[in-house]
């Protein structure tokens, strides 16, 4: 579905060199939610810019189901982390999630209808005339994902978009990601650097090292299909795959030699 | 007492005031400079409104708004559409940004002169002339609100894509509407003043026209009544900007004061 | 988060393209910027004689500059220029010691505040070229004339901007300096200052280039003595290379009024915002 393949990125800007992203492949099968987890400036934001056809990488290729990605694909959907800048103030809260979709020559019945449903399944069929300013930040990034939902993507990219709620809206927004997942199958990369987040989210959690970034380890997360905020983060397999993403992210961090490259 | 009474009293008591204190400190002028207050108002309907067809309202005020009205309206059309344009492009922007400033920073009523020989004294004139000023305020501006559309905000847009006149329309003007309004505000005060210096310096009609007309001809309550329209008339367009500017930027304004209250 | 500084599109508002870059030989913004300046010179130049215009429609660049060099040499252009300053820094300086007073008091006072509003409303979108007839009459040519029509046109500027500023205080700063038995001048000096200084220097800035359109007014249309008046007779004497050659002279004038005074404002702003990086 998703394929990354030896992709490097290097900003070049007046004389300055950084290289953000080294040498990463990896893939995302159909219907599957990965989650990436790295560091602090480990280039996640670049290397999702990368894949949504924001940024051009330096070398190696994204492929959305065996095309390359040359520009923003079709079928991709993503929310971005920050959300108090990534929805339009000037639009209410149903135009917000109706604007992506007035291009995709939909019947005006079928766009309604998609709105409604998408809001109805983040919790906010009450508010649709809001403004995304009258709405808590928790409530604000639920719009985003309606948004996305909406759309009815195949592929649905994630940017840290819980990084700047507070802990009980982030556990909700998580259970949230979780049903939508469950019921629409969307395949859905996740990119946090919340190593708990990761583990309680994914089926997979792909470790990036430091940057320059590459691929630290590939991990399956057996933990059972039904998630639940106390029960599954009681587990002991839970605790074991945590400690061990943890470890492994110390091992990436130690081994960089220059820390300070990454901006 | 109910608050609105008490704010309404607010409201009103200064004017009152001030209007009541014209009207008796002016009651027994003898200067021909300021007649009484009383007579200005005793003339101003037969001044203004009688005569039907024929009333200065029809003759004169009318033609002053449509002329400022088609200048200002094309200074906007010209203004937003080159402000697009230059805004969107780094490269052009860098080019023009100093022709612009050297030509927003010319005074406009020091064009009059020129305009005068260069388009005669007819109605093209005064518009070119209520173009040539309000032009800068709302180009200018509206570079200044393009080059300021949020890079997340553009990125939502690509990555939905949504583009070409879909992105103008939806993110760009709109995300620029609140320094494209400010631009408009500042041309339409200059717009007013523009179009009564055109009319000053040549014309048969208009408000500027006759207003200036009553001083010549040292018919000096005519004169006051004069004054008093511009006054309403700039008053009158004022207060009807600030609706529209409610209109279209009651999400900033509410933006502004979530954020304030955080 | 891990994107570095160069991220395109990455634009930062309000600073212009390439003043902040490093210091690089020359910034490509100067260099296009001189490049379009050149380019309109050019074409100033050329397509008058390319497209045969009249002399009296637009001449050249060239022969603008020639009748203006001529002029400089005159004492007549000396005191035209030197009238339309003092004018327009006279009615500006009025203006603001006028504007700021009454917005400090009127901003500082709830009752007053809520009963000058209305009257301020309505009186500030009156345009002040409505009151040429009366300064005509009143004081026929003289420099009075172009002031009283400066002053009011500036003054509102002032007066809204420092009523912004004012109503923009915090409330718990004040009531800090109240506690710590600050006096009425120490909380002017020390709160309300600080908080309305960037937004009168916004009233300034806007106050100097209508002071500036004012000035030119008085003396096309009432004939006050200044580079106005010169325009008129230049434009009306056939010397129409020399009008072009004024106008500039205004355009310039304009300018380093514009870029002086924003030059001020963004040091008041800078000096402004630092204060508050600290605190926050």
């Amino acid at each position: 579905m998703l394929d990354v393949r030896g992709l490097r990125k290097v900003y070049e800007s007046s004389g300055r060199h950084v290289e953000a992203l080294r040498d990463l492949t990896f893939s995302v099968e159909p219907g599957e939610l990965v989650c990436l987890v790295g560091p602090s400036g480990c280039g996640k934001t670049t290397l999702l810019k990368c894949l949504a056809g924001l940024l051009d990488p330096t070398a190696g290729e994204v492929l959305v189901e065996g095309r390359p990605v040359t520009g923003p694909p079709d079928g991709m959907a993503v929310v971005f982390q920050e959300y108090g800048r990534s929805l339009f103030p000037w639009m209410t809260v149903a135009q917000n999630v109706d604007l992506p979709l007035r291009h995709k020559r939909l019947t005006r019945a079928r766009r309604a209808q998609l709105v409604g449903d998408a809001l109805a399944a983040v919790g906010l069929a009450a508010s649709p005339s809001a403004y995304p300013w009258q709405l808590s930040g928790g409530m604000q990034q639920r719009v985003a994902i309606a948004r996305a939902v909406a759309y009815e993507p195949q592929v649905m990219l994630m940017d840290e978009p819980f990084a700047a709620v507070d802990a009980q809206t982030r556990a909700d927004l998580e259970d949230l990601i979780r049903s939508i997942w469950e019921r629409t199958g969307v395949t859905t990369l996740f990119v946090t650097h919340d190593i708990d987040e990761a583990v309680y989210l994914g089926q997979r959690v792909i470790v990036l090292s430091s940057s320059p970034t590459v691929v630290q380890e590939d991990l399956q997360i057996d933990l059972p299909r039904q998630r639940d905020q106390l029960e599954t983060r009681s587990l002991s397999r839970f605790t074991e795959l945590r400690t061990h993403v943890y470890a492994e992210i110390r091992t990436a961090q130690r081994r960089t030699s220059t820390p300070a490259a990454a901006g | 007492m109910p608050r609105a009474v008490t704010r309404a009293g607010q409201i009103l008591a200064l004017p009152v005031a001030l209007v009541a204190l014209w009207w008796w400190a002016s009651d027994g002028s003898t200067s021909i400079y300021y007649p009484p207050l009383r007579r200005i108002v005793d003339i101003f309907p037969d001044t203004w409104l009688a005569g039907g067809t024929d009333a200065r309202l029809l003759t004169d005020v009318v033609p002053s708004l449509v002329r400022l009205a088609v200048g200002y309206g094309l200074a906007a059309g010209v203004g937003i559409g080159a402000g697009l344009l230059i805004g969107s492009y780094r490269a052009l922007r860098e080019l023009t940004e100093p022709v612009l400033e050297v030509f927003r920073a010319i005074p406009p009523p020091a064009t009059v002169p020129l305009l005068v020989v260069l388009a005669g004294i007819d109605n093209l004139m005064k518009i070119l002339v209520i173009l040539f000023g309000c032009v800068w305020p709302v180009l200018l501006n509206t570079v200044e609100g393009v080059r300021a559309v949020d890079p997340v905000q553009a990125d939502v847009c690509r990555s939905y894509g949504v583009t070409g006149t879909a992105r103008i329309r939806h993110l760009v003007l709109r995300s620029a509407s609140p320094q494209i309004m400010t631009g408009m505000r500042q041309s339409l005060s200059v717009g007013i003043i523009l179009m009564v210096i055109s009319e000053l310096v040549a014309a048969s009609d208009g408000i500027g026209f006759t207003v200036v007309q009553f001083q010549r001809t040292f018919a000096i309550p005519e004169m006051w009544t004069g004054i008093i329209v511009l006054g309403l008339l700039g008053t009158g367009l004022s207060l009807l900007f600030q609706l529209a500017e409610n209109r279209l930027l009651g999400w900033y304004h509410g933006l502004r004061r979530a954020h304030r209250h955080e | 988060m891990s994107a570095p500084a160069a991220v395109p599109g990455a634009a930062v508002p309000r600073t212009g393209g390439g003043r902040t870059g490093p210091p690089a030989a020359v910034p490509r913004s100067v260099v296009l910027g001189l490049t379009g300046l050149a380019g309109f010179a050019a074409v100033q130049e050329v397509a008058p004689r390319l497209l045969h215009l009249p002399a009296d429609v637009l001449p050249p660049l060239s022969s603008i500059l020639a009748a203006l060099a001529t002029e400089v040499r005159t004492a007549a252009f000396w005191s035209a220029v030197e009238a339309t300053l003092l004018q327009w820094a006279l009615g500006l300086g009025l203006a603001v010691v006028a504007g700021v007073g009454a917005g400090v008091v009127i901003g500082s006072n709830r009752v007053l505040r809520r009963m000058t509003a209305s009257t301020i409303e309505f009186l500030r979108p009156i345009p002040s070229v409505a009151l040429i007839p009366l300064a005509v009459l009143q004081f026929g040519t003289e420099l009075r004339s172009a002031l009283l029509l400066i002053v009011y046109a500036s003054f509102w500027q002032v007066l809204v901007q420092t009523l912004y500023g004012v109503a923009d205080v915090d409330p718990i700063a004040e009531q800090t300096a109240r506690s710590y038995g600050l006096g009425r001048w120490a909380r002017v000096r020390y709160v309300l200052w600080p908080t309305a200084q960037p937004y009168v220097a916004t009233g300034v800035r806007l106050a100097a280039s209508v002071a500036l359109i004012l000035a030119i007014t008085a003396e096309l249309i009432i004939g006050s003595p200044g580079l106005g008046q010169e325009i008129n007779s230049a434009q009306s004497g056939g010397a129409t290379a020399l009008a072009y050659g004024l106008i500039m002279v205004t355009g310039i004038f304009g300018l380093v009024i514009n870029v002086g005074v924003r030059a001020v404002e963004r040091r008041m702003l800078r000096w402004h915002v630092s204060v508050r990086g600290e605190t926050v």
